[in-house]
Formats: structure tokens, C-alpha cells, sequence
């Protein structure tokens, strides 16, 4: 049997711009080589702070359902939004709590600082360890071909319409050559004061 | 008689048995918290005052013999590199507090967000320890009030009236943005008491213990909006004075302050984002160099 | 985190009998290495991080912080260096706080080895243990299974043959602490350029009595060159099916926000709601 990491297939990146963030997924949903559904986002919204999430697609509902609990909880006790690092470290610990028995997830995080506004992105493997990167994270079945193409068309300092052209060519790309993962794709542009959300036409085969 | 007190169980005292102050029938209370009360109030003074920058916490340091050896003592305490502690009370309920207060800042908080809680966190999590002994069994209230101050990350009052002036004055817009609503943190100096029915209150500032009446006073009448640290703690000296039976010195008086980050104590270099602790412990020599001026 | 979840256990287990294989963690290959001078001790590492071949993370952090006279080089499963390291820096502040001295490096050597013991190499967490304390200054190792070793000069991760020999053949007792950074840094630099598991950057820590001294990125010598030419593709090259923009300014159309009078003493605690 495959591993449970490519059983669904899957990609997601993010990316820092000037005084922007972005994330992006792919939307397919499979089972092996049958794709079940073409709709299957893996961003996940947590008040300013955005999660994303490949691997085993019952891991990513659930992890995705632990951590909004968990967000929601934080924010009624603390009365505030998490920051990006502090919800990265609380997804670290959490995966590392189940070292023993981990769920088949790669997260990536991705938000501005609401203090000093400064980008934050990150990634994790399926027990915690943070890998905090300065220019962009990948994650999923597509990882080698996404680091292929952001290590080519990454550079410092992008404008939000810059950095939002250079993550999906280099999404794009990267899934147009894993069978795995494609099928269309979401795009957030993260800035200081909007969010915007795009649905891009990716090939459906 | 010698088995009347062979058990411990707060419960609500019965309202035709208890006989309340000026023998006025009372009921609803839970006699066992005003005995912690009481234990509070024949306790050592302490105070804490806020400032803008800052916030003093005060006690004396008062030893029941000559012959006593008072070096070692030490009622004010660090809880996290940014909160402290003092009491009024029963001494080794104080300690008990102090671990259980540091033990849960680790394991409730940093060891999942890889930071220190927030002073009202914190406050809430001592609280709920204080509260848990006044409903359960076999165990007696803590006989002691604290003063928890500490200095939150987030955005300070002026950074916020600073946004809103800029808010207000770039644009004549029916809207406008207010820090209130943003979800931060607000930042700054915090003070908390903390009571043994686990209730808490902030203040600007405040006192517990023998003295705890005269001293509010006192500091009623001193306290003014927009304190800097210096003045606090000059103001905490001379409500000390107010109150403090014995003579005041480095060796009788202990002063703890929630400041700007001591960098000298943090003993490291090159550590991106590594700032010193906030609280830290006036030395005999430095709580001298205050009373000098007094 | 002493108390680890076992809830997916059974699960991965099923799973891994039925031939799925076990998910690969960032481990780092490393090189790390540590030697005592006149009056304090050095440690140094890599900056790789590798998931399989891949490289993971070109430049991540293989020194970490126990308590300021006391740090700790990490290499093997990187999540388990990682958070060893912050458990027994944690238990070390609460102990040294309780009893109002200094952490010793022998406590935290003796932390470290009684955690990965119990847990039977299980933490594939491989340690240098460097400091100075109020009895002086100490250099260990820690294995994964809970053995140690003090020595004067070690070296750990797969990295550690390049970096022993360089030990081997220019190590002389009594090192000045310049001489000391300068033997750790060749060390690191004999495993970046002949261990495939390390590679990137030096970095050092030098722990002297009086304090730590960081030095982040001590030697890069695989910086990577500037670009010839941009990437950026023009403004319109992807073809986007739908956007929809969340303004913050907008967010008043979809939540109403009520501003309650500002009394200054209710400030801390009155309802926040949130943009």
C-alpha cells in the first residue's frame, strides 16, 4: 500500500511578498489514481492566521476541526486573535503531543503579525518540527516540483499582484506535473488591511 | 472537643445559626473564607501602585525576633521573567501559591505557545487554584491575598490613542477604526489581587493586609493619573511609612518592580528577539539609595 | 509533553502492518561539535535540515537554548531535539527558580539522559551539552538511548567523522577562546563540504562564565548568488475563475460593532469584538 501521505494527493505553498503574505492549495480529492472530487480546498481560515493542510484528507478534516476548536477556545479565554507565531507554535505542540502516533498531515502557516504587521509563514513535518523559512514553504505530493519552481521564480519583495502571479505559475506548474494533486486551485493574497481570495483554472485531467 | 476540627469542609453557614458582626443574623457565608480573610488581615501590609512604564509592589520584611536571620527571606516573588508576586497572609500558603503559579505558566502555557501567559491569564489560573479550595474536600482556603503585577506585549494605551487621534484626523470618514475592536491584547502594566475566595479585581493601585485601610487611603490621596515608575515607588516608600511599625531600611523593606527589560540580567547575546526580564528585585543598596531621597 | 497522545497508535499501527510505510520526519543529518577552552566552552553546528534527500530547510537553528549558561547542540530527529531541549530548559527554570540558584550542566545532562532512557531510543534526540556553571565548565554528549560521554572535544550527528578528524589533528589542550570558535568553525566546515546530511551555515555559541554569546550564521560560505534576471511574470498571466476581496473596512457590513462608554476603570475588562 502507498503511504498514507500520497493515498489523496495534494499541494499547498506559501510564499512572503512585501508587507504580503500568500498561501495557496490545489482542490483535488482522491483515491489513488480515481479523483473523487475537483472541490476539495486545503486553506483553512483561522481569524487573521491561515493553516494549510496536505496529506490524509480524514487527517486534514480533523486537524482542521481540532485547531478551529482550539482557536476559538483561545480567543474567548484571551479575548484577542492569535498571532501567525503563536498559532504556529500551538500547531507544533500539538502534532508533538502524538509523536507516537501522529496524524498524516504537512501544515503550512501563513499571516501578517497584527502588531507589527511583519510576514510570517511557516511549515511543519507530521510531529511538529517547524521549519521557519524566510521565502516560501511547500507541502503535499507536488513538494519537489514546488520547490523547483519557487526556488527559480521566488524572489525578495514582491508587490501582492507580483506575489500573487509567482505562487500560482509556480503552483500551477508544480501540480500540472504530479498526477496527484491539481484540478484547480485556491489563492490567498494576505495584506494589512484585505484578504483577497482567488479560484484559478487549472487543467482537469 | 478535641475532634471538632478533625475534618475541613467549607459550607455555606446556616442562616439561623450564624450570629454576623454586631451579632446581626447573617447568611450565605462561608464562614471558612473569612477566617482566610481574617488570616489576610492580621497579615504584613503589601501594596502595589501602577504607572504609565511600570508598576512597584512593596512589603515589609518583618522579623519576630532579633536573633533571626532575615537574608534568606523573601516575600516578593518572580513568577514569569515578566510578573511578580506578593502577599499578605499565611507565609507557607504564600510558597505553595508561588510554585503552583510558576508550574502552571510552563505547562498551561508555554510548553503549547512557547511564551509567557498574560498576567490576567495568569491571574485567572492562581484564582482557580484559590477557588478550588474553598469546594473541596478535606482542604482549608489559602490564608492569603495577593498583588500580582506584570507587563503584557500587545498595544500600549498611548500607541492606541496615538491611532485613534490618526484615525480621527486623517479623514472626516463616519467609521472610524478603533483599537478597542482589533482583537489585540491590550499591553502594558497590569495589577491584580487575588483573594482566598478566588475572586480578583484590577487596580491602579491598591493594599492588603493590617494596614490595607490606611494605606488605600493614604494612597487615595497620593495617587495621580500618569505616575512614571520613579514616582510609584517613591510613593510606595512613604505609604509604607505610613504603616510599617519598625524602622524602614534596605533590610526591612522589600520592593519589586515591573520595568523596562533588564537586559543586563538575561546573560545572553545575539539571540534574535531576546529581551530581559521586566520584574526584577530592588537590592538592599538600591531600596537604600530610595529612602535617602525620600 | 511528558504525557504523549497514543490516540492514532493503533491506527498508524494497523496500518504499518498492512505494508503502509512510517511517515518520514525532518531529521537533521548534522554536524555538531562543542570544545572547552581556558575559561569557558564552545559549541557549534551546521544549518541543514533534510527530509529524505530533500533539503528541508537551508538554514534552521541547531543550537538551543537551555538556560543562559547552559545550551545544547541537536541532531537527529529535528521535532525531538526540539522539544527535548524546551522540556528540560522548562523543568531547569522552575528548579532553579524553586531553589534560587544557577542550573548546573550536570542536572541538565542528567535530565536529558533519565527522559531519553525512559523512552528506550525511542526521542531520536542525539545532544551536546555545553556550559559553566558555579562548578566549572562542562562538555557532554547524550545519546539517544540515554548514554553520555565528557570530553574535552566532541562531535555528533552524521557529520562527525569529517568533524572529528579535524579535531583529531589540530585539538591541543589549553585552546584561547579564539582559537577554540576558529577549531569548532573548521569542524562544521569539514561536514558541510563532506557529509551530504549537513551543509549551509556555522553557527556558534560561545559560554563563558560572564555570559553567552550567539553568533548566528558565524561562517556562510554557500551564500546564494543574485539572480541575473526576474521571474516576475506580467500582471493578468494567470487565468482566475473568481475573486472575491475581504476588505477589513467592509467587515461592518457583516458585524455590527457597538462602542460601549469608556469608563477608565472598566477598560481591561469590558467585551472586545473583534474586527
Amino acid at each position: 500500500m502507498s503511504s498514507p501521505f500520497s493515498i489523496n494527493g495534494g499541494a499547498a505553498v506559501a510564499m512572503v511578498g512585501k508587507d504580503c503574505v500568500a498561501i495557496a492549495c490545489d482542490l483535488r480529492l482522491g483515491l489513488q489514481s480515481l479523483t473523487v472530487s475537483n472541490n476539495f480546498p486545503k486553506i483553512f481560515q483561522y481569524g487573521d492566521v491561515f493553516l494549510g493542510l496536505t496529506g490524509l484528507a480524514t487527517d486534514v478534516s480533523t486537524v482542521s476541526d481540532l485547531f478551529r476548536y482550539k482557536v476559538n477556545m483561545y480567543r474567548l479565554r484571551e479575548e484577542r486573535d492569535i498571532a501567525p507565531s503563536t498559532f504556529a507554535h500551538l500547531v507544533s505542540s500539538s502534532l508533538y503531543e502524538k509523536r507516537f502516533g501522529p496524524y498524516f498531515v504537512s501544515p503550512v502557516v501563513a499571516g501578517l503579525d497584527a502588531k507589527t504587521g511583519k510576514p510570517f509563514i511557516c511549515g511543519f513535518d507530521s510531529i511538529g518540527c517547524i521549519d521557519f523559512a524566510k521565502d516560501f514553504i511547500v507541502s503535499g505530493t507536488a513538494t519537489e516540483q514546488l520547490f523547483g519552481m519557487c526556488e527559480s521564480l521566488w524572489e525578495p519583495d514582491m508587490t501582492p499582484d507580483q506575489l500573487f502571479e509567482t505562487i500560482s505559475q509556480a503552483l500551477l506548474n508544480a501540480v500540472d506535473r504530479d498526477a496527484l494533486s491539481g484540478w484547480g486551485a485556491h489563492v490567498y493574497i494576505i495584506e494589512k488591511d484585505k484578504v483577497t481570495k482567488r479560484l484559478l483554472k487549472g487543467r482537469q485531467d | 472537643m478535641a475532634d471538632r476540627y478533625s475534618f475541613s469542609l467549607t459550607t455555606f453557614s446556616p442562616s439561623c445559626l450564624y450570629l454576623g458582626p454586631f451579632n446581626t443574623l447573617r447568611s450565605g457565608k462561608l464562614v471558612q473564607i473569612e477566617y482566610a480573610l481574617n488570616a489576610v488581615n492580621q497579615g504584613v501590609t503589601a501594596l502595589g501602585i501602577k504607572a504609565t512604564n511600570g508598576i512597584v509592589l512593596a512589603t515589609e520584611k518583618k522579623s519576630s525576633s532579633p536573633l533571626a536571620d532575615p537574608t534568606s527571606l523573601s516575600k516578593i516573588s518572580l513568577i514569569t521573567p515578566n510578573i511578580g508576586m506578593v502577599y499578605s497572609g499565611m507565609g507557607p500558603d504564600y510558597r505553595v501559591l508561588v510554585d503552583r503559579a510558576r508550574k502552571v505558566s510552563h505547562t498551561g502555557y508555554k510548553r503549547v505557545y512557547n511564551e509567557y501567559p498574560p498576567t490576567r491569564i495568569l491571574v485567572q489560573d492562581v484564582a482557580r487554584v484559590m477557588q478550588e479550595a474553598t469546594q473541596s474536600g478535606g482542604v482549608r482556603p489559602y490564608g492569603v491575598s495577593l498583588l500580582i503585577a506584570g507587563w503584557d506585549e500587545g498595544i500600549l494605551p498611548e500607541e492606541e490613542e496615538e491611532k485613534e487621534k490618526e484615525a480621527q484626523g486623517g479623514e472626516s470618514e463616519e467609521k472610524k477604526p478603533s483599537g478597542k475592536t482589533g482583537g489585540i491584547l491590550k499591553g502594558g502594566p497590569m495589577l491584580y489581587q487575588v483573594d482566598p475566595s478566588g475572586s480578583y479585581f484590577p487596580w491602579k493601585a491598591t493594599a492588603i493586609g493590617k494596614s490595607a485601610t490606611t494605606a488605600k487611603t493614604f494612597l487615595e490621596k497620593r495617587y495621580t493619573e500618569g505616575l512614571e515608575l520613579e514616582d510609584a515607588v517613591h510613593i510606595a516608600l512613604l505609604t509604607l511609612k505610613e504603616t510599617i511599625e519598625g524602622e524602614m531600611s534596605g533590610d526591612t523593606i522589600e520592593i519589586g518592580i515591573v520595568g523596562p527589560p533588564a537586559h543586563h540580567l538575561l546573560g545572553v547575546e545575539g539571540v534574535e528577539g531576546a529581551k530581559g526580564p521586566r520584574f526584577r528585585k530592588l537590592t538592599p543598596q538600591e531600596i537604600e539609595d530610595y529612602l535617602t531621597n525620600l | 509533553m511528558p504525557g504523549f497522545d497514543f490516540s492514532n497508535y493503533n491506527r498508524n499501527a494497523a496500518l504499518h502492518a498492512r505494508g503502509v510505510p512510517l511517515p518520514k520526519a525532518t531529521s537533521t543529518g548534522t554536524t555538531i561539535v562543542g570544545c572547552i577552552f581556558d575559561g569557558g566552552v564552545v559549541i557549534a553546528a551546521d544549518t541543514r535540515a533534510t527530509s529524505g534527500p530533500i533539503v528541508a530547510d537551508k538554514n534552521c537553528e541547531k543550537l538551543h537554548y537551555i538556560s543562559s549558561n547552559i545550551w545544547c547542540a541537536g541532531a537527529g530527529t529535528a521535532a525531538d531535539t526540539e522539544f527535548t531541549t524546551a522540556l528540560i530548559s522548562s523543568q531547569l527554570e522552575l528548579h532553579s527558580l524553586s531553589t534560587g540558584r544557577k542550573p548546573r550542566v550536570v542536572t541538565c545532562m542528567t535530565l536529558l539522559k533519565q527522559h531519553l532512557f525512559k523512552y528506550q531510543g525511542h526521542i531520536g534526540a542525539y545532544l551536546v551539552v555545553a556550559g559553566v556553571d558555579p562548578t566549572g565548565t562542562h562538555l557532554f554528549t547524550v545519546h539517544a538511548h540515554g548514554s553520555t560521554d565528557k570530553l574535552p572535544y566532541v562531535t555528533m550527528g552524521s557529520g562527525s567523522l569529517a568533524a572529528m578528524s579535524v579535531f583529531e589533528t589540530q585539538w591541543t589542550p589549553k585552546l584561547t577562546e579564539a582559537d577554540a570558535v576558529e577549531l569548532c568553525s573548521q569542524a562544521i566546515q569539514a561536514g558541510i563540504f563532506n557529509d551530504l546530511g549537513s551543509g549551509s551555515n556555522v553557527d556558534v555559541a560561545v559560554i563563558t562564565k560572564e555570559k553567552t554569546v550567539l553568533k548566528r550564521g558565524y561562517v556562510k560560505p554557500n551564500e546564494r548568488g543574485q539572480k541575473l534576471k526576474s521571474y516576475i511574470f506580467p500582471k493578468g498571466t494567470t487565468a482566475v475563475l473568481n475573486e472575491k476581496i475581504i476588505r477589513k473596512e467592509d467587515l461592518g457590513n457583516y458585524v455590527s460593532v457597538h462602542e460601549l462608554s469608556t469608563t477608565e476603570d472598566d477598560a481591561g475588562d469590558k467585551m472586545e469584538v473583534d474586527a
